[in-house]
């Protein structure tokens, strides 16, 4: 019977799902829907009814629906629907709270706080002060606390002063919401009202002042829990907002509470690991000032949060080196994120002492923790960390870190970083090794980068032609002509970027070859080399490669073209005409300086891409003259993109002072 | 990182793969490509979008950025009283359900380095209702890095800090100092396969499951790539097969396809019998 049940809700479902909303009849059959008896064929039929056409006919039947008492499902799918419903729904709701039935004002003011309209807003701030139901008036506090705006904050700062308590929280938890908080003396007044403390205190986290982090320590001493974890919270929210140039006196006010509290060590221990992530971020605030080392691992672990993440570093900073032991130790039960930002902080407070743990760490470790122990050992300035990283060097994803870990200790023990370098390219390192090898031992390398240039290995053949350029410019560009026709496109795009870097505007030729190189990373590498080098020769080549369909190759092409100065207005036109807004974009900044530039600019403020008119307007504010000012404000008045905007209002004032 | 960098970069990732970074985790985004662009000796975020965007080795370093990005935290016997609701209500089920076909599959979606996959076979094992059945649990990732560990199936003291000593000795062999291996008898039963579940075409390879694993993987997800993932998840499910998310996930204003199924000791979902959708 069950399952018959079931199947037949199914099909319910699934009626209302492929109902055609647009046929005559379905509007009513998905009200009617709103009155079934499972949820979802419910929640079908108001998700339905929002794509019903003649909406404001479907607003005043869903309102119609509200008033019927006795049908609660039906009552609350309606308010859904209308929550869905936009602008439209907001002048019949507004009418409604006008209604003779209290419970359908409610109604009203609930979906207008769903639909969040500021159009609502005064209409909520009437029924808030004036209506005679109690429910009415706190449906629309809370209302006002998602609709916003200044107006509503000051009748919500009226609201604090009203005989009903309900009445005065709502109107806090709103004034929170809108992170509007009244005046201090205010709040103090509200903190001594044990229904409102708890709200009192979020609005306290709102005020970024010492006086209020002083409340808010007070706070920290109460007896009962909820009061503690209410100041805690508040400090989190405080440190948040307040400048940075306050938090050492914030900081220290802190300090000095919880010194005056036996168990505060344990108290923020346990606020670290509850699930309220602001609770988390005022224990992250309290565990800063503690510096208790016992503490650090528990920190950590608020990266899972990881929106907290600035701060849990923030937080570690302040501790001590012994924490780096602390960390080190707990590093195995340690969550990913929490070891993220543990090998970060470890890192900074390794010395010699630390290397047996790391290198054990090197054996047991997963490779994010292999790689923290790695960085941790190229900083702890000892000998003994030098071998167990030349063991890494040809493992394909820890070599890189490794050599780098090795540059930083051959400061100290250069002559046993080169010969344990040396030792792994024997025995087939990765090619990393081989930079890392020229950049300790510099030119008495050379034969041997020659020597690995003639390798099998295409990895090491070409990381050889670019670092031999690196420190004999002279061989390095015999070795890259050489190595154009090798057979690998690797190695001959290491040779293509090599003529850019060290050559002239002499390989145009050579570069004619690697433009047409059956392979796309060595065409890609030549049209950049051609830029680099100069090679003047090629601008036919880049300007007709400008109107390609690949982004890579036109965006490079014009790159190119800007570099040796042969953007030509024709070709600019082009280019800014291109599919591609990066293309576009680069084609802007090359010709920003031009009459040209400025010109396209103008017409490119109506770019269909944000970043195109953001760069539109930069170039304006840079170099267009008063001319522009009318084009730039319209766009302006137009703009809806907040860094487009941004951007704009950049330009305007810098094109108003010419 | 500025704002008009943090923008484009997280668009870019966001069209590829449904992640969305959200403002707050500008922060987060530039910690964790930072390395990146020291790696490849970028000077700025600019840059590296470029080098998303055109430089030949695109591909693989989207992938590399997105693996940066997306957080790998997982351990084996996650979510206890989940487990013990799939275990002690769902498999039973399952097993009467496929009596007369004998085979299971389960697709544990968002699988990272292959925990929660292999702690689904213990638990079949543990059950043992299913010796002598087709049984498949697939891992897919859309991180080729961590595939390689989870087809590895070593782990460290990190991935068994939830899990009973008992299945330690049972379902791992110990292959070195703080390193364990999964059992070969239990890797038996376990996949691993490659998969952006933003791409339904990529699911074709995924066989029709009868439990779909998908915790704490569309919080990676606005609302829009939630419901594009749900409706892929639907569309693959058997009709009567289980949805299981991670505890602090729901599907309220995400999708009522699925009914809610209480069980003794969890709340799951599930896929209704006259379901419509499906795909091989």
């Amino acid at each position: 019977m069950i399952e018959e049940g079931r199947n037949a809700e199914e099909a319910r479902y699934r009626a209302l799902l492929e109902l055609d909303v647009s046929a005559e009849g379905a509007r009513e059959t998905l009200v009617a829907g709103l009155h079934d008896e499972s949820w979802r064929v419910r929640r079908a039929a108001a998700e339905g009814l929002t794509r019903v056409p003649g909406r404001d006919q479907v607003v005043e039947r869903l309102i119609s629906v509200l008033g019927e008492r006795d049908e609660t499902g039906a009552r609350n799918a309606a308010a859904e629907s209308l929550s869905g419903m936009g602008l439209e729904a907001v002048g019949p709701l507004v009418r409604l709270l006008g209604h003779v039935d209290p419970d359908q004002r409610k109604f009203a003011a609930d979906i207008l706080g769903q639909l969040g309209q500021s159009q609502a807003e005064d209409a909520l701030v009437q029924a808030m002060l004036e209506d005679t139901d109690l429910n009415v008036r706190v449906a629309a506090a809370e209302a006002l606390g998602k609709v916003g705006g200044k107006v509503s904050a000051r009748a919500l700062e009226r609201i604090l002063y009203d005989p009903e308590p309900l009445l005065q929280l709502s109107a806090l938890e709103s004034l929170a919401a809108l992170r509007h908080p009244p005046p201090l003396p205010e709040v103090v007044r509200l903190l001594g009202n044990p229904t409102l403390k708890r709200s009192a205190y979020r609005v306290l986290g709102l005020i970024p002042q010492v006086a209020a982090t002083e409340l808010v320590c007070r706070g920290l001493g109460a007896e009962s829990r909820s009061t503690r974890e209410a100041a805690l919270v508040a400090l989190g929210t405080q440190a948040g907002l307040a400048e940075p140039s306050l938090r050492p006196e914030m900081e220290a006010a802190v300090r000095l509470a919880l010194k005056r509290l036996p168990e505060a060590v344990a108290w923020v221990a346990s606020a670290l690991e509850s699930d309220d992530i602001e609770l988390k971020a005022g224990a992250l605030v309290a565990a800063a000032a503690l510096r208790e080392p016992q503490l650090a691992p528990l920190v950590a672990e608020v990266a899972q949060e990881e929106r907290l993440m600035p701060e849990v570093m923030r937080t570690l900073a302040y501790f001590g080196p012994e924490t780096g032991r602390e960390l080190l130790a707990s590093m195995d039960r340690l969550s990913f994120p929490a070891r993220e930002v543990a090998g970060h902080v470890l890192v900074e407070l390794v010395d010699a002492t630390f290397v047996p743990e790391l290198v054990q760490m090197l054996d047991w470790g997963e490779v994010d923790l292999k790689a923290v122990a790695v960085q941790a050992l190229g900083r702890t300035s000892s000998l003994e960390a030098v071998e167990p990283l030349a063991q890494l060097l040809s493992h394909p994803e820890l070599a890189g870190p490794a050599a780098r870990a090795l540059v930083i200790l051959a400061a100290n023990f250069s002559r046993q970083v080169v010969q344990a370098l040396e030792a792994a390219l024997e025995h087939g390192a990765e090619p990393v090794v081989l930079s890392a090898l020229v950049r300790v031992g510099g030119t008495a390398m050379l034969p041997l980068v020659r020597r690995t240039a003639r390798e099998a290995s295409v990895p090491l053949r070409a990381t050889a032609v670019e670092v031999l350029a690196a420190v004999d410019p002279v061989g390095g560009l015999e070795l890259a002509r050489q190595s154009l026709s090798d057979e690998s496109p690797r190695v001959r795009t290491a040779a293509v970027r090599v003529l850019g870097q060290v050559g002239d505007r002499t390989m145009a030729g050579l570069l004619k070859q690697a433009l047409a190189d059956e392979a796309l990373e060595v065409r890609l590498a030549a049209l950049e080399a051609v830029g680099e080098c100069g090679a003047v020769d090629r601008v036919a080549d880049l300007e007709a490669l400008v109107p390609h369909p690949d982004g890579a190759i036109a965006y490079r092409a014009v790159q190119a073209l800007a570099r040796l100065g042969a953007l030509h207005d024709e070709v600019l036109r082009k280019a800014v005409g291109h599919g591609d807004h990066e293309v576009v974009k680069a084609a802007l900044m090359a010709g920003a300086a031009s009459n040209e530039g400025v010109s396209l600019a103008v017409g490119l403020l109506g770019h269909a891409s944000w970043d195109v008119r953001a760069a539109a307007a930069r170039v304006l504010g840079d170099s267009g003259g008063p001319e522009c000012l009318p084009a730039t404000r319209a766009a302006l008045a137009a703009e809806m993109d907040s860094l487009a905007r941004r951007a704009l209002v950049d330009a305007v004032e810098r094109l108003s002072g010419r | 990182m500025s704002a008009e960098e943090f923008r484009l970069l997280r668009d870019f990732v966001y069209g590829h793969c449904g992640i969305l970074v959200r403002d707050d985790m500008k922060y987060v985004m530039q910690r964790r490509l930072w390395p990146r662009l020291e790696a490849l000796g970028l000077t700025d975020f600019s840059a590296y979008y470029r080098y998303l965007r055109f430089d030949a080795q695109r591909r693989a370093e989207l992938e590399t950025a997105i693996e940066a990005l997306t957080t790998h935290e997982t351990y084996f016997f996650r979510e206890p009283r989940q487990l013990k609701a799939f275990s002690e209500e769902v498999l039973p089920q399952l097993e009467r359900r496929n009596a007369r076909t004998k085979r299971l599959r389960i697709w544990s979606a968002g699988c990272s380095s292959g925990e929660e996959a292999y702690t689904v076979a213990m638990l079949l094992k543990d059950s043992g209702r299913f010796e002598g059945w087709d049984v498949e649990v697939h891992g897919t990732d859309i991180s080729r890095r961590v595939l390689v560990a989870a087809r590895q199936g070593e782990y460290g003291p990190s991935a068994l800090r939830a899990t009973p000593p008992d299945k330690v000795a049972r379902y791992f062999v110990h292959v070195g100092p703080n390193r364990v291996r999964v059992r070969d008898d239990i890797r038996a039963w376990v996949s691993f396969g490659h998969h952006n579940l933003q791409d339904p075409d990529a699911a074709l390879h995924v066989s029709r499951p009868d439990v779909v694993f998908c915790r704490n993987v569309m919080i990676y997800f606005d609302t829009a790539a939630r419901q594009r993932v749900l409706r892929l998840i639907y569309d693959k499910l058997v009709p009567g097969g289980y949805l299981l998310l991670g505890h602090s996930e729901n599907l309220i204003n995400l999708s009522a396809d699925f009914e809610l199924v209480h069980l003794r000791s969890d709340l799951v979902y599930r896929k209704p019998e006259l379901g419509g959708g499906g795909s091989p």
